[in-house]
């Protein structure tokens, strides 16, 4: 049974107010965003996978920072700011790559090992007052949880448990439940980016309510058609929207998907749940798959979207079609984010400078717009 | 001759480094060990913290290889040889004879686990 919230009921009005316009605009408001909560939170940087072997690497962007991820000769998967400890030179500019035994500064050849030690730089075997041990790359936080490399740039990251964790588990109500989807085993079917041209508040903000899925997601609706009454699955604690009656999958037709994964029992089956991890992350748990969005906020008003299709390595090795099911959450996302899109231009007119207002089955935002308001300070 | 140490400390795969008139590094590499100059003839940096692979040695800075046996670099950027050095194992200890002047002769392995090498 799921437990039903009714956060509108503790609400005098039916309207409540949202952030102010500038919040989605404001070059100054976004560096706060980028120190107070993207370098100060748990952030999903990359799929565990993407680094398939030692020395592959991917570079991302957090917080302001280039991060570097690679994946080490012990084939543990370490962060380091992208930074030579020499002068400054950035050490890898290739959004991703391979690297073979070391990470070197294409400057003055200062050499790093996969493990961020200094190794070597030229020279350095004169300079006998030097301690390499104390010029290695600049670490970085890091777990793996759900087939996912989190990273934290704070010196002192916030419990893992209570932020990550704790998210997953409010939304679905059981720590256990997300164990049953075994999403660290699952393997990337499909992958799409996204750049999309609105405030990563947006994105957000449209990813928790359904006020808007009778009016811009046809094909979602048929598939879920309690999604027509306008409350989305973050709306409630442990509840997942159940499949239509004449609906066999999660699939843009709503035809057939591929078997439920094995962990997933009959309680579990035939619906759809919803998860937000504060401040970049949805998750979208199906019977057959699981899609993971990773939000990395380039500025103000641009956002890269980077979501994984994820389903069992048996799947995939079945050479099965993966398109339709796929396009269903593919066009969702188009959907959503034309209309954050169609959003962010009017975020800086006079006429929303105060903002606006949320609805009763968009109160919990109103959650997410006071952490984010308590994290910046404003 | 120069010690080495004991010939457990230096485990497959790894190097030493010890100081003559030039700092010497000391390669065991499958059961057997190798002394060369330790400093790359391109640019000074230290072999004995690159990376063995067969038998030679990866340069850190720019992957010049020198094969441990001969010391010979098989290609750009380096060109001119490291000098070789005769490793001499005696109950499970490791000394270097270092070589004399600029030319040197190939030397093979040293079997880490020789029992009846003499001490000269």
């Amino acid at each position: 049974m799921s437990t039903v919230e009714i956060p509108g009921q503790q609400s005098a009005s039916s309207l409540i107010p949202t952030l102010p316009g500038s919040h989605y605009t404001d070059a100054a408001i976004f560096e706060l965003e980028q120190s107070r909560i993207f370098q100060s939170n748990w952030f999903a940087a990359a799929r565990s996978s993407d680094l398939a072997k030692p020395g592959s690497f991917r570079k991302v962007e957090v917080g302001g920072e280039s991060v570097l991820l690679v994946r080490g000769r012990d084939r543990g998967v370490r962060a380091f700011l992208n930074v030579c400890r020499h002068r400054g030179a950035q050490l890898c500019v290739e959004p991703e790559g391979a690297l073979r035994n070391k990470i070197q500064c294409p400057y003055h050849a200062w050499t790093y090992g996969l493990d961020g030690a200094l190794i070597a730089a030229p020279n350095l075997n004169s300079m006998a007052d030097v301690n390499r041990d104390q010029l290695g790359l600049h670490t970085v936080s890091l777990r793996e949880w759900l087939g996912t490399i989190w990273i934290c740039l704070a010196d002192e990251p916030p419990s893992f448990a209570d932020t990550v964790e704790a998210a997953v588990t409010a939304r679905l109500g059981d720590p256990a439940a997300i164990d049953r989807w075994a999403i660290d085993t699952l393997a990337v079917g499909r992958r799409i980016t996204y750049d999309v041209k609105a405030n990563w508040k947006l994105i957000v903000e449209n990813f928790m309510e359904c006020y808007h899925c009778a009016t811009i997601h046809p094909e979602l609706t048929e598939v879920l058609p309690e999604f027509a009454d306008g409350y989305a699955a973050q709306y409630y604690v442990g509840h997942g929207a159940a499949f239509g009656d004449g609906v066999s999958g999660f699939t843009v037709d709503g035809s057939a998907g591929f078997e439920t994964i094995a962990g997933v029992d009959a309680d579990h089956d035939r619906r759809y749940y919803a998860i937000t991890v504060n401040p970049q992350v949805f998750i979208n748990l199906v019977p057959d798959h699981v899609i993971f969005h990773r939000m990395y906020p380039v500025a103000a008003d641009r956002t890269i979207v980077e979501c994984d299709w994820l389903y069992p390595q048996e799947v995939l090795d079945s050479g099965r079609d993966l398109d339709r099911s796929v396009e269903l959450f593919h066009r969702v996302n188009q959907q959503d984010f034309d209309a954050c899109e169609r959003t962010q231009p009017a975020m800086s007119s006079r006429a929303y400078a105060a903002g606006g207002v949320l609805v009763p089955s968009e109160h919990h935002i109103g959650e997410f717009r006071d952490w984010v308001a308590a994290a910046i300070g404003h | 001759m120069i010690y080495v140490g004991a010939a457990s400390d230096i485990p497959d795969g790894e190097a030493a480094r010890v100081q003559g008139e030039v700092s010497i590094a000391v390669f065991h590499v499958d059961g057997a060990l190798y002394a060369i100059d330790d400093t790359c003839t391109h640019q000074d940096a230290s072999l004995s913290d690159g990376w063995v692979e067969g038998c030679a040695v990866e340069c850190p800075l720019h992957a010049a290889c020198f094969d441990l046996r001969t010391g010979r670099p098989s290609g750009p950027p380096a060109k001119k040889p490291v000098r070789t050095h005769r490793v001499v194992v005696s109950d499970g200890h490791v000394w270097v004879e270092e070589s004399v002047g600029v030319e040197t002769s190939a030397q093979p392995g040293v079997p880490v686990d020789a029992v009846a090498e003499e001490v000269a």
